[in-house]
Formats: structure tokens, sequence, C-alpha cells
């Protein structure tokens, strides 16, 4: 297996999240044990975002982590556990929502690829980047 | 008069989707989920929130940098006399967002103090004498209005965003501490008075913090004003949702800028809120100022009489409506309270079709601070409705999404917004005409 990171090397379609990851200083913590689950957003979900929005971010890491922080669970949790609660403590602090079970649904953004499992954790694929609020 | 809807195609779809709303705003509701503002889409509104956006943005141009001044040079000196005669250095600071030098530019205009700033900061409205004279004068701007705006968001705090929390850590009070201690190294007496008073210093330190805050929150929105009216003299905007769809895409291109406030003691920085606490503009800036300044703040002094016992003053802050979205402009155009001090300084810098405008109605040039006031509150709703766009966008669904269960997601946050303006005193009704000046 591998771990997240490598996953989503593999898998293509999130080089976005990589670079942001890696701008962010956060590829050391999400290469550890962890466990994590990671809600990946594709490079079409980052690219929808109003033009800026990413560059301010990438130019400025600790808000940029916040932000990729708010996309990260502790432990590793599959679709099954995860729709068994209302709501889960993301890493940023704020809570993220889960408002559907079919379709599986995490806060706005709609789960395209549920239960990549890892070494150090797990992987959902989602269609946008979710925001704290 | 009924509103034209902007985008009747958009509104249909919707329509045909989910049922309409039964909300008192339900015009307003459908509106904007067309892709409209809370401001009625008029040639005429599209102007006078334009040109008031550029009255504004030239005070703000000094409001920002002297909030700056203060917060990371004046910081605590016990007489801070001179706070509003801000240096050249800080006229001078290069604007993240105008000039050459900015990364990502939303002014094409230059990067430091506006020149129609400068012009009346020499001259006044008197004439060109030193600024002592135009101080005592009070023929200036009007700062005590960006201090009414950032006690505001000092006093009701706890808005949403990890400012206010931050504001009582032990890591923000070790930081306001060394600052404290290095502004006055030196000075027996003032560290003798933080020894036996050290909570007074920390809480002025605080507010140096909101000093700061709005400083770097206005920053940016000076620039997209003047942007704003540029756009709109060469054409450019069709109609009020694009002046809307403008801002949106501001707030989210500024979003994760940081929020910080650093103090110089002569050469040194001291930081007392680092850029590394990941603090950032939309989150712990602009939200809590949009619930601070356009909906909460206070009552002023100076209008009317308010008696606590009676409950004419709600007992939660969370339901204070001092702000622009439901004041009654007229009595507010008392002399010396903050927003008439913000209208003073709006007159000065009106470009020429506002004046017009406000020559052929009601009193003409005797009541264009009243005029002004209420076409600032026309734009203030169309800002407020951008808010509510980028927040629907952020976490929400797009307007024209497939699924029916998101379009409900998106009126319930509409109507909950709306739920706002249901006290008698939101003057969200009155907007929807043209008559209303």
């Amino acid at each position: 297996m591998a771990t997240i990171l490598e996953t989503a090397r593999n898998a293509g379609g999130f080089s976005t999240l990589l670079t942001a990851v890696e701008v962010a200083g956060l590829t050391a913590a999400l290469e550890g044990p962890g466990p994590f689950t990671v809600l990946a957003p594709v490079d079409a979900a980052f690219a929808a975002l109003p033009p800026g929005t990413v560059a301010t971010l990438v130019a400025n890491p600790p808000q940029l982590a916040r932000i990729l922080k708010y996309h990260v669970i502790a432990g590793a949790h599959r679709r099954q556990e995860l729709v068994g609660q209302a709501e889960w403590p993301s890493l940023e602090g704020a809570a993220v929502a889960i408002r559907r079970s079919d379709p599986f649904e995490v806060k706005n953004a709609t789960v395209i690829h549920a239960d990549l499992i890892c070494d150090n954790g797990i992987v959902h694929v989602i269609d946008r980047v979710i925001l704290p609020g | 008069m009924t509103p034209p809807i902007s985008a009747p195609a958009a509104e249909a779809a919707t329509q045909s989707r989910i049922p309409p709303s039964q909300h008192r705003w339900a015009e307003v509701i459908h509106r904007l989920e067309a892709g409209g503002s809370m401001l009625p889409d008029t040639p005429e509104n599209l102007m006078q929130i334009i040109g008031i956006y550029k009255a504004y943005a030239v005070p703000m141009d000094f409001y920002w940098r002297d909030l700056l001044y203060i917060a990371e040079r004046v910081f605590l000196n016990p007489l801070p006399a001179f706070k509003y005669f801000i240096s050249q250095q800080y006229l001078d600071l290069p604007n993240s967002y105008s000039g050459d030098q900015s990364e990502l530019r939303i002014w094409r205009g230059g990067e430091k103090a506006h020149p129609e700033l400068l012009e009346f900061m020499a001259k006044g409205e008197t004439r060109a004498m030193p600024k002592l004279f135009h101080h005592l004068w009070h023929d200036r701007v009007n700062m005590e209005f960006a201090e009414a705006c950032m006690q505001a968001m000092l006093w009701h705090q706890g808005m949403g965003g990890r400012f206010n929390d931050y504001l009582a850590s032990d890591a923000y009070r070790a930081n306001a501490d060394r600052a404290i201690k290095a502004y006055f190294r030196g000075n027996p007496l003032m560290l003798g008075l933080y020894k036996l008073f050290p909570e007074m210093f920390m809480e002025q330190v605080k507010q140096m913090s909101y000093y700061a805050n709005l400083g770097l929150f206005w920053e940016v929105m000076a620039p997209v004003f003047f942007e704003m009216s540029d756009i709109y003299d060469e054409g450019g905007f069709k109609g009020v949702p694009d002046a809307m769809n403008f801002l949106v895409n501001g707030i989210f291109a500024v979003a994760g800028r940081p929020i910080y406030h650093h103090v110089y003691v002569g050469d040194e920085c001291i930081e007392v809120i680092p850029k590394s606490e990941g603090f950032t503009w939309l989150y712990e800036a602009a939200l809590p100022y949009v619930e601070a300044v356009f909906y909460r703040t206070s009552p002023f002094r100076g209008t009317k009489s308010y008696n606590a016992q009676a409950d004419q003053v709600p007992s939660d802050q969370a339901d204070f409506h001092y702000g622009i979205l439901y004041a009654d402009v007229f009595p507010v155009g008392s002399a010396g309270i903050p927003p008439t001090l913000l209208m003073q300084d709006m007159l000065h810098f009106l470009p020429p079709y506002l004046q017009e405008l406000y020559r052929q109605h009601k009193r003409g040039e005797a009541d264009q601070l009243i005029q002004l006031g209420i076409t600032f509150q026309r734009s203030m709703y169309n800002v407020t409705s951008a808010v509510i766009q980028a927040l629907r966008a952020a976490l929400f669904y797009p307007l024209d999404d497939p699924d029916p269960e998101h379009l409900m997601a998106n009126r319930r946050f509409f109507e909950a917004q709306m739920d706002r303006f249901l006290r008698p005193e939101a003057r969200l009704g009155a907007i929807q005409s043209q008559e209303y000046r």
C-alpha cells in the first residue's frame, strides 16, 4: 500500500492539492503515521475558485495550511462510519458537516470517490474545496 | 415600484425546480437566487453606488494608513495627541493591492496615498495652512469614524473567526508583554504603572490589535472601490449585479490575506500577532467587520436617548441593530456622530455626476449629506449582498445547481439572511424604491 500523498500522486488529478500541501509545509505530517481521513479536492475544484483565491493562499503558507487542515480529520474513517455522525472535527478546529449519505456529501462537496485505503489513512475524493463556516 | 429582475431566465430555472419562497422578502430572495443583489438593478442605483464607493475610497485610503500607523507606531503613547498626524512613511506605504509592486493588483492606480486625499489634506475646505491648524479647526479627514468602527469590532468581539479567542491566549499575552516592555523601555513611570495595572495595558494592546485588523481590512477595500469607479467610468459595468460580482470575486481573491499585528519600536519589530497564526482577511476581519459595523454597532451619542431598563436596547448584543443597514439617516445626520463624520468625509470627494444628482432632488445642496447617506446605505446593501453571495458560493451551492435539494439549501441560507431584515428598522424595503432619498 501507499501513503495518502503517494496515493494522490499515483491517482493523478491532484496536482494543485499536492503542490498546496508542499507549500503549506504539511508534507511531513501527511507522510507520518497518522492515521488521517483526507477529503481531497480534485484539480477542477481548485480551478473553480475565483481568480486569485489560490494564488493569495499559496503566497501565505500559514493561511493555506489552515484551509488544507479543514480537509483533514484525525483517524481513519470510511464512508460508512462518517455518515453515522452529523459532523466531524477537522484538524483546522471547525467541524466538517456530513450533509447527505446518498449521494455522499461532505459540507457542500460531493464525494466522487470514497474509501481509498492508504497506509496512513483514508482518502475521499471531493469535487469542491470546502471552507470553514 | 417593482424592480426589474436581472436574470429572469436563471430565476425561472430555480423557480421551476423549487416552489417560490413564502418569506416576507421573497421578491429579494428570488432576485438573489437569480444572481442579483438586494439592491434593485437600475441604472441610477448603479450610478449611486459606484459614485459613493469612489467618495468612500478616498478617505478610506487615509483610514487604513492611519489605523496601521496608530497600531504599529503610536501604539501605547499615553498622550496620543498627534495620532492623526500620519507620518510620510505611512502615506507612502505601498498598498498591497495597487501599484506596480503589488502581487495581486486590484486597482490600476498607484500604491501611495491617493492624489485627491493629499490635495484635501493640504487644503481642506478652507485653505492651505499648517496641519495643526487644520486639525484644530477640524478641517480634515474624520479619523474618529474609523476609530468608531474599530471600537464596534472590539466591543462586539466573538463574531466568528479566531481573532478574539487569540487575544485571550497565553501566546498573545506573552507577545503583548514583550511589546509593552519594549515600547516603554527606559520609562520607569510607565513600566511601574504596567506592574500595577497589567490588565489595563493588555486591554489597550488588544484595542491596538483591532486597529491593525481594521487597517488591513480597509487596505483591500480602498483599491477595490477605486477600481470599480474606474471600470464604471469606462462603461464597464452593465448593472448592479456586475458591481456585486466584482466584489464577490474580490472577497475570494483576498480571502487568504494574513491578518496580523506588528509593533515597531525604533527598528525593532515585535510580532504581537504573527502572520504564522494563520488568521485570514475573510474570517478574522471581513466577516466580523460586516457583522459589527453593518449590522450591530451601538446607539450613537447625540442622536436619541435609549432607556435600557425599558428594553429599548436589546439585552443580547447579537440583536443590536444600529448599523448602516438599519439607520434612519435623517436624525443620524447630526454633528459629531460617527456616521455623519463619514458623510462629511465622503462629501469632499463626490464625483460630479453624484453632485448633479443630489442637486436635482429633495432640497438640493442643502441636504446633500442626507442624500449621500442614503446612497451610502444603498451601496452597503450591495456590499452586504456580495458578502451573502460569497458565503453562499463558499458554503453552499452554485445558483444553477441542478439538484433541487441544493437549491433548497441555498434558499434556506438566503431566507436566514433575510430574517435579519424583518425588524421594522431595516431599510431593505425602503431601498427597493428610487424615491427613497
